[in-house]
């Protein structure tokens, strides 16, 4: 398995370098100048030339490209060209604020998601089936910032209970699980319904498998049928999927922070755009590829452990 | 009870009356003595002063630094000592010396754990630097001027041709270039270094700063006009009126950057303990034609445009309380040199709304069937977008379709300096007459072709304005204005200069637009905010204060 | 099929409810009561009433005329984007699944590139590298369509092309685009078309996040998304605005996702619900 592991990543290699030269490419055509974003109207040519020397961007775009990739290489992420911030330290104070989201929706997801998913598809038709659907329809069809600000409207403003000030410190528990309760609502609620429709549908699936009906045929109790054949397999797919979904939500993740004023890789991606800060824009969208390469790897992994049919070839 | 008894009970009383009264002069402090501010933005651009540009980053900058002379906190018009205690002017008008305050330290950096104190030296290093082009963006404004120690104390400013005593101070104000940075710091850290790690004189020292989160300056206890009674002041970045709004209300935050919407501002300032507070001066909003390209190379078109348009109206959706309609394409009253309406009605430079009017200009011009442009407009909405889409609406009526290409902020720069729009819709603040008509309309400072490409986007000065076959021009007036040394008359040819150039259209002044900052009504700014000359934001000083709830 | 559909109610409510949709967006300029450009200086952020029914905004515009002129842009951006998605992302995809070889490494390579972007960071980078205006937000979205129908059609393909028919047709020498058009995609056009009616839902909302951003088609033409990004600025004045351009993006993407979800259900019946 581990030479499952290295092969796997090696196989990402080249995919991560056409992904990297995308990134620069995307970066160097974004209209604007940098040294005008951070030298505002007032400056004069002389001052936004010395500026652009200085950030680099008077170099050519292949000595740029160099430059970029191997610092890359070496695990240097550089530093802002607006403020001279290095951006792996930025990143680094915004990435648990993220991670911490994303996984606490991925947690409500999973924790309401699968009972409520087995039970529809275990009564199907029943008024909790119903309900479901209804649910998990919504929960698919909201756009992620309108929950939030939906509930920005009711929690905050009309009954200020929540704070929509940033993320909280660290060192202070209940202070940042104050500020995370509303983002990490809208994130799981919209979580909940994925992990509800597909639990439903995959044990949907399974039920209809012929040794599903075998076995009952065999007269074998509904309750072991449903943990000792159903469940089991039905549980490939909600892992697997659950990482694709966890893909969407990393999405879904920008929204709720930029509707919440969370710090974040969403809020830092975004702000970097609008400030033209290129190695900061570079360094996040390298980020969350990385992110989303490894959920990748980890969810085929998970598959295999669960699945011992799946051996790695 | 005894005779004792009661006047010793007299004077207790006595006594607690007078501790009253002494109270309600003196208001009680709040116990933190912390200041939060949010302001509307994402993160720092740089706290270098002579290269910070925007709203939050001048705010953090104001406090840090000190000029050789300052406006006094919410004034604009007459200057006081600052880092200098007085100055001389020689009899030729040219050379100026200031004598620098004894014992003014710099805050302490690494390799200075006291700072030093700051001398001649920095001085003249920081005003170098600050002609720099490479190092600052307002070196313009020291061309022709030099700078010498004549004594650790003493500093002598020579400049090649005589200006007004109004235009030389403002460039040694404390604003801008004017500001007095640590040489000794530059040289140890280097340029980059002052960015995210400022190091100056004033009330406030850098302590640490969060990208995309906070500044945060502590008290410098050293200061020369006394320590402040604010122990920190903390600059938070929230693009988000709504977050910055609830912080308010929750008194997470004293003072906010608002909405320029009045309706906003109203709701906001019914929150309990909350005053919203609007000031000056204001970035003048003006439309720019493109005059040496059709359609608005003829003056005709121009006027029938000006004619269309409803600056009051423009006014009224910005919110009544907030926008003011403007008549000067330079700078707003009570500035010197700034016109008036009056003044402007005067001149007939008004051109007020009238459509019909319009369609008789566009007639005349060859468009009898209305006319088609696309403009480039910045998508930042207060300053940019929003008058631009109420314009938009206006001269529909008289047939002008203005179709708008809204792009980013730094492409908008980017591209109206490349000549790209016909019309350019631009929101500024410069600190004199002066520097607005030789930037905006001056001929060296054309977009693209002048001698010194700048902002002069309507090309006024290499182009023939009325269609009489000459140039216009107010290169003259301009350069007469900035060497009269007699305040009056300076302001009267300013005054010549700008309604010379509104006859013949080149400009339509629209509005400006006040700042508006909400902020809790126990914070005591120290000063009356009428006018906040460095910073665009409430100026935070050794005073400002909390009192207690 | 007709009556499997009137008998499937949650495809029968989705649909016609996005039919009333795509009415209210191509009659817009007859149903809409007011211009959606005109303003009203006098009539600024103002609260439902008889003369509007959805309040006005922060210029004075009648806020039900610009969601019903918004329609317009989400429909013909879902719409085109899914499209385009689909007709360049089957293309490869079965390009891929039949000729195999290095045209399958290539293609399959180029959609596990664009893959690894979350669907929303590859939109807002390409768009602000583009800039934003109706064509290039088209393109964008169907950029990250493309992938996705390239998958879906390559998966598909690679199941069928063992078929029966497919060796036969194969066997009796008929050429390729033969095979593909004529055997091949008849039989994958069903499960395409309900990925691509659940897909317009995602594109929708994808615009509906640029635009809240400020990277959608620019003001002041109206779209949902610029429409809630205005709006919350004076959320504590107007909530009307955010609140109801919101309610229309969702029952939009609603819409869709219970007409995809209904037709899914009849054409693998073991999921139907009834």
């Amino acid at each position: 398995m581990f030479s499952y592991v290295v092969r796997r990543m090696l196989q990402s290699i080249p995919i991560l370098l056409i992904v990297l030269t995308l990134v620069f490419i995307v970066v160097r055509v974004l209209p604007g100048d940098p040294a005008v974003a951070a030298l505002g109207d007032y400056a004069s040519k002389d001052a936004v030339n010395a500026l652009r020397e200085k950030m680099g961007l008077n170099a050519p775009l292949w000595l740029q490209y160099m430059r970029f990739i191997g610092d890359l290489g070496r695990g240097d992420l550089g530093i802002s060209i607006i403020t001279g911030y290095p951006v792996a330290k930025q990143v680094a104070t915004v990435l648990p604020h993220t991670l911490l989201l994303t996984m606490s929706a991925i947690i409500l997801g999973y924790l309401f998601g699968v009972p409520l998913g087995i039970s529809a598809a275990v009564r199907r038709n029943s008024f909790v089936d119903y309900f479901n659907r209804v649910f998990s329809l919504l929960g698919l069809s909201v756009p992620a910032f309108y929950l939030g600000i939906l509930l920005i409207l009711l929690f905050s403003i009309k009954i200020p209970l929540f704070p929509v000030v940033g993320a909280g410190e660290f060192h202070n528990l209940k202070d940042l699980l104050r500020h995370l309760f509303l983002p990490a609502l809208t994130l799981g609620l919209l979580m909940t319904a994925y992990i509800t429709r597909m639990s439903r549908s995959s044990i949907l699936n399974i039920l209809a498998e012929d040794y599903v009906r075998t076995a009952h045929a065999k007269g074998v109790a509904e309750n072991r049928v449903l943990y000792k054949h159903v469940l089991r397999n039905a549980l490939i797919p909600i892992v697997a999927l659950g990482g694709l979904y966890a893909v969407v939500l990393i999405g879904s993740s920008v929204m709720v922070e930029i509707v919440f004023s969370r710090p974040g890789l969403g809020t830092l991606m975004v702000g970097a755009i609008k400030q033209r800060d290129y190695t900061t824009l570079q360094s996040v969208m390298v980020i969350y590829t990385v992110i989303v390469v490894l959920i990748n790897l980890l969810t085929d992994l998970i598959y295999g452990l669960i699945d011992p049919r799946i051996k790695y070839h | 009870m005894k005779k004792k008894h009661i006047i010793c009970l007299a004077m207790a009383v006595f006594l607690m009356v007078c501790w009253s009264a002494a109270d309600a002069a003196q208001p009680k402090l709040a116990k933190e003595q912390i200041l939060n501010i949010a302001f509307d933005a994402g993160d720092l651009k740089t706290l270098d002063p002579h290269q910070a540009a925007s709203t939050n980053d001048r705010s953090a900058v104001d406090p840090i630094y000190n000029g050789l002379v300052r406006y006094p906190p919410g004034d604009q018009v007459k200057v006081e000592p600052d880092l200098a205690t007085s100055w001389k002017l020689s009899s030729d008008k040219k050379v100026w010396t200031f004598s620098l305050r004894k014992g003014v330290f710099f805050h302490p950096f690494p390799g200075f754990p006291k700072g030093y104190e700051l001398t001649a030296e920095d001085v003249v290093y920081s005003l170098t630097r600050a002609a720099d082009p490479k190092r600052s963006s307002y070196a313009g404004e020291y061309t022709g001027i030099s700078f010498e120690a004549v004594n650790p104390y003493t500093v002598k400013i020579t400049i090649d041709k005589p200006v007004s005593e109004t235009l030389f101070l403002a460039k040694f104000a404390s604003y801008a270039g004017g500001f007095i940075v640590s040489k000794k710091a530059i040289e140890a850290k280097g340029d980059e270094w002052i960015k995210i790690n400022p190091v100056g004189t004033g009330p406030f020292m850098f302590d640490s700063y969060e990208p995309r989160q906070k500044i945060v300056l502590k008290a410098n206890p050293k200061y020369f006009r006394g320590a402040p009674i604010l122990k920190q002041v903390v600059i938070l970045f929230m693009p988000a009126v709504a977050s910055r709004e609830f912080g308010l209300r929750t008194g997470e935050l004293q003072i906010i950057e608002g909405l320029k919407e009045d309706k906003w501002a109203e709701t906001v300032a019914s929150f309990p303990d909350v005053v919203v507070k609007t000031f000056g001066p204001c970035e003048s909003q003006v439309l720019h034609f493109n005059m040496a390209k059709p359609p608005f190379n003829d003056v005709r078109v121009r006027k029938a445009f000006s004619y269309a348009v409803s600056r009051e109206e423009v006014a009224a959706f910005m919110g009544k309380g907030l926008a003011v309609p403007i008549y000067s394409p330079a700078q707003a009253p009570p500035a010197p040199g700034a016109l008036t309406k009056e003044e402007a009605q005067k001149a007939g430079v008004i051109y007020e709304n009238n459509i019909a009017e319009a369609k008789k200009l566009l007639a005349e011009a060859g468009y009898p069937d209305g006319l088609k442009i696309e403009v480039i407009i910045s998508e930042m909405a207060s300053s940019y977008q929003k008058p631009m889409i109420a314009i938009q609406a206006q001269v529909k009526k008289a047939g002008i379709d203005m179709a708008l290409k809204v792009v980013d902020h730094s492409s908008f720069h980017s591209l109206i300096r490349d000549d790209a729009s016909p019309i350019v819709y631009y929101a500024s603040w410069r600190p004199n007459v002066d520097v607005f008509l030789t930037r905006f309309y001056h001929s060296d400072s054309v977009v693209k072709t002048g001698k010194k490409p700048d902002t002069n986007f309507t090309h006024y000065g290499a182009v023939d304005a009325d269609g009489d076959g000459k140039v216009d021009s107010i290169d003259e007036l301009i350069t007469k204005a900035r060497w009269e040394l007699d305040a009056a008359k300076q302001a009267a040819l300013w005054r010549e200069a700008q309604i010379q150039m509104l006859k013949n259209v080149a400009v339509v002044p629209i509005i400006r637009l006040k700042y508006n900052f909400p902020m809790k009504s126990y914070v005591d700014l120290g000063h009356p905010l009428e006018f906040s000359w460095a910073t665009y934001s409430p100026q935070i000083t050794e005073k400002t204060r909390i009192l207690a709830k | 099929m007709w009556t499997a559909f009137l008998r499937n109610r949650t495809a029968l409510v989705g649909g016609v409810i996005a039919v009333l949709i795509v009415f209210v967006g191509v009659f817009a300029p007859w149903i809409a009561p007011y211009d959606p450009l005109a303003q009203d200086s006098f009539y600024r952020l103002a609260d439902r009433s008889v003369k509007h029914w959805l309040g006005t905004d922060d210029f004075g515009r009648d806020v039900l005329s610009r969601i019903i002129w918004g329609t317009r842009i989400s429909l013909i951006i879902g719409v085109a984007s899914v499209v385009a998605g689909l007709i360049v992302g089957t293309l490869m995809g079965m390009m891929a699944g039949f000729l195999r070889g290095k045209t399958e490494t290539v293609i399959m390579r180029f959609t596990d590139v664009i893959m690894c972007f979350p669907d929303l960071i590859l939109a807002i980078a390409v768009t602000a590298a583009l800039g934003s205006n109706l064509i290039n937000l088209i393109l964008t979205i169907a950029l990250v369509m493309t992938p996705r129908f390239a998958r879906l059609s390559h998966g598909l393909i690679l199941s069928l092309r063992e078929r029966d028919y497919v060796v036969a047709a194969q066997a009796i020498g008929a050429g390729v685009p033969r095979i593909l058009i004529r055997h091949i995609f008849p039989n994958i056009f069903g499960e395409l078309l309900v990925a691509g009616t659940l897909w317009i839902g995602v594109a929708i909302r994808l615009e509906a996040n640029l635009a809240f951003i400020g990277m959608g088609v620019q003001p002041p033409t109206p779209t949902w998304g610029n429409m809630i990004r205005e709006g919350v600025d004076v959320l504590i004045n107007a909530p009307w605005i955010s609140v109801f351009a919101g309610m229309s993006i969702l029952i939009t993407i609603l819409s869709f996702n219970m007409l995809g979800d209904g037709v899914r259900d009849m054409v693998d019946p073991r999921l139907r619900g009834e």
